[in-house]
């Protein structure tokens, strides 16, 4: 059953590559349908119920953080890319914008940047909770794509630890 | 046409003119040969006219045609640098703030009335920001009010608009204006960005026909003859704008007469060809108004920067007339070197404004009342940061197609602070007048880099000691020797090899004698000439020992830290010989920034960059360069070096850097000397910001300078002025801070005398657990009471 929905999100995501190919004006599939939820942020989401560590943001960077969302939201990658771009430049290790650009970069299908941001993320982040379910999620979403599914599996089984596991120094 | 006009020179006959001067005895015949030659003469005329006049207006027409589309679509690519975020929080010092606002052009005035300017009580700044179209879109202009506080941002409010609440970006200064494929600097500007009051203002004072005319004004012309008659000398030009534009093309001092009839068929075939607008436009852009050493000030937009230090668009009133008035004679009213005929001048023109209508008398009378408001000194060369601007136009050759560069008008959008540049500038001319106080030689001259640790953005680059000269980048183009500098390299690769090495591995400093691949031996000594002895590697380290470094690259391998360097992000020739490993390398500054960046970001390594975005004039993107994280691997080795960098400046070379900074700020940091005292290099950073100095003369002759006598203390003046943070030594996944007895390279307890937290690999902390005597010792003095209630772990 688990593989046979892999491979039917796959099928999916290529015929949607396929049909942008196709028609790059093609509007964006909604958010509920993209990738990035299904397999990042709703379950990291619904396990998290309670452990929920976030980074104090200033003002500024969650104006940037949500203009970001909107800009995502309605299939503008690139004008939310820059939005969170703009806000790294304020706080350039905040585990959320570096996690926010990852899942930006799974949606671009530039899957080693996704890759990168979600391990900086993970570096600086909590190690615990949503968000390092997010980080994990999105490391496996990836390597899965660059075609190294040992490496997405085990970065799966991470995720799960995520919920369990008490880093040190907390 | 002009075959026919020669035919017709040709057939006429000179000769025969001369024999119809026989003697005639009948007045009427007389009056018959009259009309005769009279006809024949003007014939002649008229050959000559049109077998020479006409090839002569089609040249005329060829010159002037390309000589106006060779520079009407010359418009040069405008460099900006970041904008300023501003959001509550922001670290930042009101000077700072002041100098951001001065160089993006802003003027202090007590209401803030109009964009680009700003009013200040206090530490409250009421700002008037301008309308700015960024790389991402368009921000009206605004006005809003922001509390600083101890260095600090503390409120930000006003009329905002909605989409700006919290974070107002204020429009970058225009550092530059340049053609990106030649080196010459101009300030271009569009017709509709032209402030009215020029554009009419200059109609009234130099060409009321303007509108009119084709070219040429012969009433005006009258008008300016009759008046030099009467003076019985050139008191007025009839000139309309047409023609002194043409005469701008082809600047002589020649004032013959032929030149002058050249210069009105110029003028009229001008007209012919192009409109009003486009030659009023090329007018303002040409006209001269200056002269900067050898450099001619041609056009209003460079001239309201070169007078004023301002962009045209915010000229006032009187600073307008002025520039009106200079038209006449730049020179004659330099408002520098004459102020007092300039002045005169200006009222001058004021009247003229008022006389025409273009202004009220009392609009009149106040501008009159104002002073010329010219700046005291003209800004330095072409652009005021020469050193970065050449990076810019590199990479942009690097990164774009020729054939886009070539594209007017370019918005070029990059990564310069300048405040922090400024800073930067002073540091180095600053700290290396001090240093020839201090008895070092005069020729010294140096290159700073600082860059942003996260993207790699290029907030400064001083390349000269001197302001604004750039004849040699020494922060791109100086390559030395770099010296210790290069250790770190050595232990971070050491640390990698996790089965040999951790911080605390003893490594011994002893001598070593090494056959060179020239056969002669190398004996490198220490510093100080002696050895140390057994010590652990974090010592080796933070001291800078030489025979241990050798020691530990020769296990290592001098081709793997030559593999290091490469991909740090250097392509440099490294030599494969074993004095590398003491930094026996040329780098360029800029190079070694490169290096650093990568530790400093905790192993993400980002190619520095000068330049974010490229903009077509009508504001399309041509290209943005994202951020990308290329993450190294052994991040976990990085964060153990990092640590490793702050001990340099807790205890070992570095450490009189919090002295000289007034801090104690935690900081990673490396001096670097080479032989004989030539070249002295600090690198250094701090959460924020990575930046590399570096001293030493151009000929190489020794310098005695040190790491820490010179290139340091430039590095500290410079962040004595910038916000600075602790770096982050959190360790990643895969690596743990450990108590440990360094000497004894044991795991400890927390609580003896000896422990240290050191950071290590996991699974490379020592095996062995050692008790301490002092704790032992504490322990049996505690009372009976607490024995009892505690228990032994």
């Amino acid at each position: 059953m688990m593989v046979s929905l892999q491979a039917w999100i796959r099928f999916t995501g290529l015929s949607v590559l396929l049909l942008l190919v196709a028609c790059s004006s093609q509007a964006p599939a909604p958010i509920e349908d993209r990738e990035v939820t299904k397999r990042v942020r709703a379950p990291a989401s619904k396990e998290s119920a309670g452990v929920q560590v976030y980074s104090l943001q200033n003002p500024a960077v969650k104006q940037l953080a949500a203009q970001a969302e909107v800009a995502e939201n309605t299939g503008d990658l690139d004008l939310a890319t820059g939005y969170i771009e703009r806000a790294l430049r304020i706080q350039p290790q905040d585990p959320q914008l570096l996690q926010h650009m990852a899942e930006l970069k799974l949606q671009k299908e530039d899957y080693q940047q996704a890759l990168n941001f979600a391990v900086r993320s993970y570096d600086t982040g909590p190690r615990v909770g949503e968000i390092c379910s997010r980080n994990w999620r999105t490391i496996s979403v990836a390597r899965e794509h660059l075609r190294d599914n040992s490496g997405a599996n085990e970065a799966e089984a991470r995720a799960t630890r995520c919920m369990n596991t008490r880093p040190k120094g907390f | 046409m002009a075959k026919k006009a020669k035919t017709t020179v040709k057939k006429t006959p000179v000769k025969r003119t001369g024999s119809s001067k026989t003697r005639a005895k009948k007045t009427s015949v007389r009056k018959a040969g009259l009309i005769r030659r009279l006809f024949r003469l003007s014939m002649l005329l008229l050959g000559l006219v049109i077998g020479l006049g006409v090839p002569w207006v089609v040249w005329l027409d060829f010159q002037v045609r390309s000589e106006f589309d060779g520079r009407k679509w010359d418009l040069p690519s405008r460099v900006y640098s970041r904008p300023l975020s501003l959001y509550e929080g922001l670290a930042i010092s009101r000077q700072s703030l002041l100098t951001e606002l001065k160089v993006a052009g802003y003027r202090q005035s007590p209401d803030a009335g109009m964009p680009g300017s700003f009013s200040l009580q206090g530490n409250r700044f009421d700002i008037h920001r301008r309308a700015f179209t960024f790389d991402d879109g368009s921000e009206p202009a605004t006005r809003f009010q922001l509390q600083l506080g101890n260095r600090s941002v503390t409120s930000l409010g006003g009329g905002i608009i909605a989409a700006e609440q919290g974070l107002v970006r204020l429009d970058p200064a225009e550092i530059a204006s340049i053609y990106p494929l030649h080196d010459e600097d101009r300030t271009l500007v569009v017709l509709q960005e032209v402030p009215e009051l020029l554009v009419t203002g200059l109609q009234a004072v130099e060409d009321r026909q303007f509108k009119h005319h084709h070219g040429v004004a012969l009433r005006s012309i009258g008008r300016a003859m009759l008046a030099n008659v009467k003076a019985g000398r050139t008191v007025q030009g009839g000139s309309t704008l047409t023609q002194q534009l043409v005469k701008n093309y082809f600047l002589s001092s020649d004032r013959t007469l032929i030149r002058k009839i050249n210069e009105a068929i110029m003028a009229v075939l001008l007209e012919r060809h192009y409109d009003k607008a486009q030659i009023l436009e090329a007018y303002i852009n040409e006209i001269f108004l200056g002269q900067q050493g050898k450099h001619s000030i041609h056009g209003f937009g460079r001239a309201s920067e070169f007078y004023f230090a301002q962009p045209l668009t915010d000229l006032d009133t009187q600073q307008i007339a002025l520039l009106i008035g200079m038209v006449r004679g730049a020179s004659l009213y330099n408002p520098r070197r004459n102020p007092d005929r300039a002045l005169l001048r200006r009222n001058t023109v004021l009247e003229i404004f008022g006389e025409t209508g273009l202004l009220t008398d009392n609009e009149v009378e106040a501008a009159k009342s104002k002073p010329l408001g010219v700046t005291n000194k003209p800004p330095s060369g072409g652009s005021r940061y020469p050193a970065f601007v050449d990076m810019v136009r590199r990479q942009l050759r690097r990164d774009y197609h020729a054939s886009d560069l070539s594209s007017e008008g370019l918005r070029i959008f990059t990564t310069l602070a300048p405040s922090e540049q400024e800073y930067a500038q002073q540091a180095v001319s600053g700290g290396l007048d001090e240093l020839q106080q201090r008895g070092l030689p005069a020729e010294l001259q140096a290159a700073l880099v600082l860059v942003d640790v996260a993207s790699g953005e290029v907030r400064a680059l001083v390349g000269d000691r001197v302001a604004g000269r750039n004849y040699f980048n020494r922060a791109l183009d100086a390559r030395r020797q770099i010296g210790s500098v290069i250790k770190p390299l050595v232990y971070l690769l050491a640390l990698e090899h996790v089965d040999d090495y951790n911080l605390i591995t003893p490594v011994k400093d002893e001598p070593v004698s090494l056959r060179q691949p020239d056969g002669s031996a190398w004996s490198p000594a220490n510093y100080d000439h002696k050895s140390h002895g057994e010590m652990p590697l974090l010592e080796a380290l933070v001291h800078s020992y030489n025979q241990a470094t050798v020691q530990v690259g020769l296990n290592i391998g001098v081709e793997n830290l030559i593999r290091k360097v490469r991909q740090l992000g250097v392509n440099a020739p490294v030599p494969a010989v074993p004095s590398t490993l003491l930094g026996a390398v040329e780098l360029t500054p800029i190079e070694v920034t490169q290096i650093y960046q990568s530790l400093a970001a905790g192993g993400y390594s980002v190619p520095l960059r000068s330049v974010t975005a490229v903009q077509t004039p009508q504001g399309e993107l041509l290209n943005r360069y994202p951020l990308r994280l290329m993450p190294l691997e052994h991040r976990e080795a990085v964060a153990l070096i990092n640590f490793a960098m702050t001990r340099v400046v807790e205890a070992g070379t570095a450490r009189n850097l919090h002295a000289l900074l007034g801090s104690d700020t935690l900081i990673a940091g490396k001096t670097g000397t080479t032989n004989e005292r030539r070249d002295s290099w600090f690198v250094g950073y701090t959460r924020d910001r990575v930046a590399v100095s570096w001293v030493g003369r151009d000929d190489n002759k020794p310098a005695r300078v040190t790491g820490s006598n010179a290139a340091m203390r430039i590095w500290a003046s410079l962040f004595r002025q910038l916000p600075i943070f602790d770096i982050d030594l959190r360790m990643p996944d895969g690596a743990n801070f450990v108590w440990v007895d360094m000497r004894q390279n044991a795991l400890t307890d927390p609580s003896c005398a000896a422990a240290v937290q050191i950071p290590f690999i996991d699974g490379t902390e020592p095996e062995l657990t050692t008790a301490c005597l002092d704790k032992l010792e504490r322990k049996n003095r505690k009372s009976l009471w607490r024995k009892w209630f505690e228990d032994d772990g």
